[in-house]
């Protein structure tokens, strides 16, 4: 498919209607958080502009992000969405394997130098010179330098790309670390999750294809529109948590009736991601909705603050079932035994002094 | 028991109500914040939107951290620009290593028996200042802008979370900043017990009514005894 092809273009030829191709843009508008007033802007731009040419690369990772992304309901169909971009680049989807798929990534960066997009899924391995993820030959850590030079923006796909994820949870035995501490000097948007919302996803190369710049991002550097509020600020169940109504045990009646998850070690309330408003699966469920705590995903190093099911985390340098409540109450015990010897001497040494006086 | 040599006003009026306003800060504060840590009380009975339970904790805990916040100001303030000789900052110099030299070490030896007899201070003893620049005022300024930093989680883009939302990204997420608000909260308890403990036995040992001191202002200085 030519990548000259604009999405209106894409959708006449799969038999989409006009007045599908308009929903969907209104949709897109309104999943980014833009006033109603650009949805033009976006038609105009879904209809004109070609579409983007995107080198997706996959590291040290699962695949889910690829999985969620391809399970997108708005656009339509999964396998419309994968033509919102000329998807000239991807291990996993690609029909073209081996060299032939190698010579067409380097095409791209040599035919669209500084306007294609770089995706990058899973984390990059820096250990032992990156010898821990190899591609064709070659080591993911340098597929990555090569790749992003040419690029006009870098998107971080998924936990691994974003923060880390499982690979780089302590001891993180290869290396691996997150696209930004590779690349430093290109604009880079990350969209964390294990995996990442699907609707998130597309909805990030949207903008940047409407408006050729990256979304507004927050401290973390990710899309305000998608990261700008925690699980736990839009959750349904919020209404339990305020009234104090807690779930104590998976089979207790309180789980039943759907209370809140807090004391199972939900970690909606520290968990910036769009679950509680999006949901997945066309709007199916979450994982709360579907009764089961939030393991806070999207946050950094999720996978060294668990275990998930508690709500204060483990201290992982002295050793397990350490927590800070532990800490503390042996530091306060400590200082109490302290003061309790402490005057034992003071006592003691009065005692001396009055019968040293005596003498 | 020995006579009463000089009477000294040592704590003015501010100084004292700046103390036990924070002391109460500080009970309700820790009381609440681990409640909100991990709820105890059972489950109120009927429809989850009758009953606020854990929300009139947390407000609770909110209103006390406002009037924490407003009291370690005001006493920053009053440390800064009041001339009081024994509430301001001016004597306090752990850049010098003068400051460090013999009052430090003298106290420090006698804290450790060390030493026979007491150094006498009539403000704070340099061990005192320094215990409590390190425990209540860093950690006072810990908890503050950590806290600030989870009340700016409530309302993004707000004005709180403009100014302290920093502090996210610094500690590793909303649940780095948690993680580190809970256990630094644990210095307080820890600090409340060396606190009652040393005062009470400086009232012992030294005699100088330093317990009262805090309620009336007043220290005794009393008779050298010879014999301790």
């Amino acid at each position: 498919m030519p990548t000259t092809q604009t999405f209106a273009e894409v959708f006449e030829s799969r038999g989409i209607s006009r007045r599908d191709f308009l929903k969907f843009c209104s949709f897109t508008s309104v999943s980014l958080g833009l006033a109603p007033s650009m949805l033009p802007k976006v038609v105009e731009a879904m209809e004109k502009k070609p579409r983007l040419p995107v080198i997706w690369l996959h590291g040290l990772e699962c695949t889910c992000c690829t999985e969620s992304f391809i399970r997108s309901s708005h656009p339509m169909t999964a396998d419309l969405v994968l033509n919102m971009i000329s998807l000239d680049y991807d291990e996993t989807l690609n029909a073209a394997a081996g060299h032939q798929l190698e010579e067409i990534r380097k095409k791209i960066m040599k035919d669209y130098n500084g306007k294609y997009i770089l995706a990058v899924e899973g984390n990059i391995p820096t250990k032992d010179n990156g010898v821990y993820c190899m591609i064709g030959g070659e080591s993911f850590l340098n597929i990555v330098k090569e790749t992003a030079a040419g690029a006009a923006a870098v998107i971080a796909w998924g936990a691994c790309a974003s923060f880390g994820c499982v690979q780089n949870a302590h001891p993180n035995p290869t290396g691996a670390v997150p696209v930004s501490e590779i690349i430093k000097d290109k604009p880079i948007v990350k969209v964390p999750g294990c995996p990442p919302i699907a609707e998130v996803m597309t909805g990030v190369i949207t903008h940047f294809h409407t408006f050729g710049t990256l979304p507004e991002l927050d401290r973390l550097g990710r899309p305000k529109a998608f990261y700008g509020t925690r699980i736990h600020d839009k959750c349904y169940r919020r209404a339990f948590y305020d009234a104090g109504m807690f779930v104590h045990a998976f089979d207790e009646e309180s789980t039943r009736k759907g209370w809140c998850l807090y004391k199972m070690g939900c970690k909606g309330p520290t968990t910036y991601n769009s679950c509680s408003k999006i949901q997945w699966n066309a709007g199916t469920s979450f994982p709360i909705g579907s009764g089961h705590p939030c393991i806070g995903c999207s946050e950094p190093g999720f996978w060294d603050k668990g275990p998930f099911y508690t709500r204060l985390a483990e201290v992982s340098f002295l050793g397990t079932d350490t927590t800070a409540d532990k800490i503390g109450v042996v530091a306060v015990g400590a200082a109490a035994a302290g003061a309790a010897a402490h005057a034992a001497v003071t006592a003691v040494k009065k005692q001396k002094a009055g019968n040293d006086e005596k003498k | 028991m020995s006579r009463i040599i000089e009477e000294i006003y040592v704590w003015r009026l501010p100084v004292r109500l700046y103390h036990w306003i924070n002391a109460l800060c500080i009970v309700v504060l820790s009381t609440t914040g681990m409640y909100i840590a991990w709820p105890l009380m059972s489950a109120p009975v009927g429809e989850a939107a009758l009953h606020h339970s854990m929300a009139l904790w947390r407000y609770f805990h909110y209103v006390v951290a406002f009037i924490f916040i407003g009291n370690f100001l005001y006493r920053m303030y009053y440390a800064l620009l009041v001339n009081d000789q024994y509430a301001r900052f001016g004597g306090f110099r752990p850049w010098s290593p003068e400051w460090w030299g013999v009052p430090f070490k003298e106290q420090v030896a006698s804290y450790l028996f060390l030493r026979e007899d007491e150094p006498n201070y009539v403000g704070h003893n340099p061990v005192a200042a320094l215990a409590h620049f390190v425990f209540i005022f860093c950690g006072s300024v810990f908890m503050i802008v950590t806290g600030l930093a989870m009340y700016g989680e409530n309302n993004p883009g707000g004005f709180t979370e403009t100014w302290f939302g920093w502090a996210l990204p610094l500690l590793g997420g909303s649940y780095g900043l948690r993680y580190a608000h809970h256990l630094v909260a644990w210095i307080f308890p820890f600090y409340v017990i060396v606190h009652l403990y040393a005062v009470f036995r400086h009232d012992i040992v030294d005699r100088t009514s330093v317990t009262s001191s805090i309620i009336t202002g007043f220290k005794h200085k009393v008779e050298d005894e010879a014999s301790v």
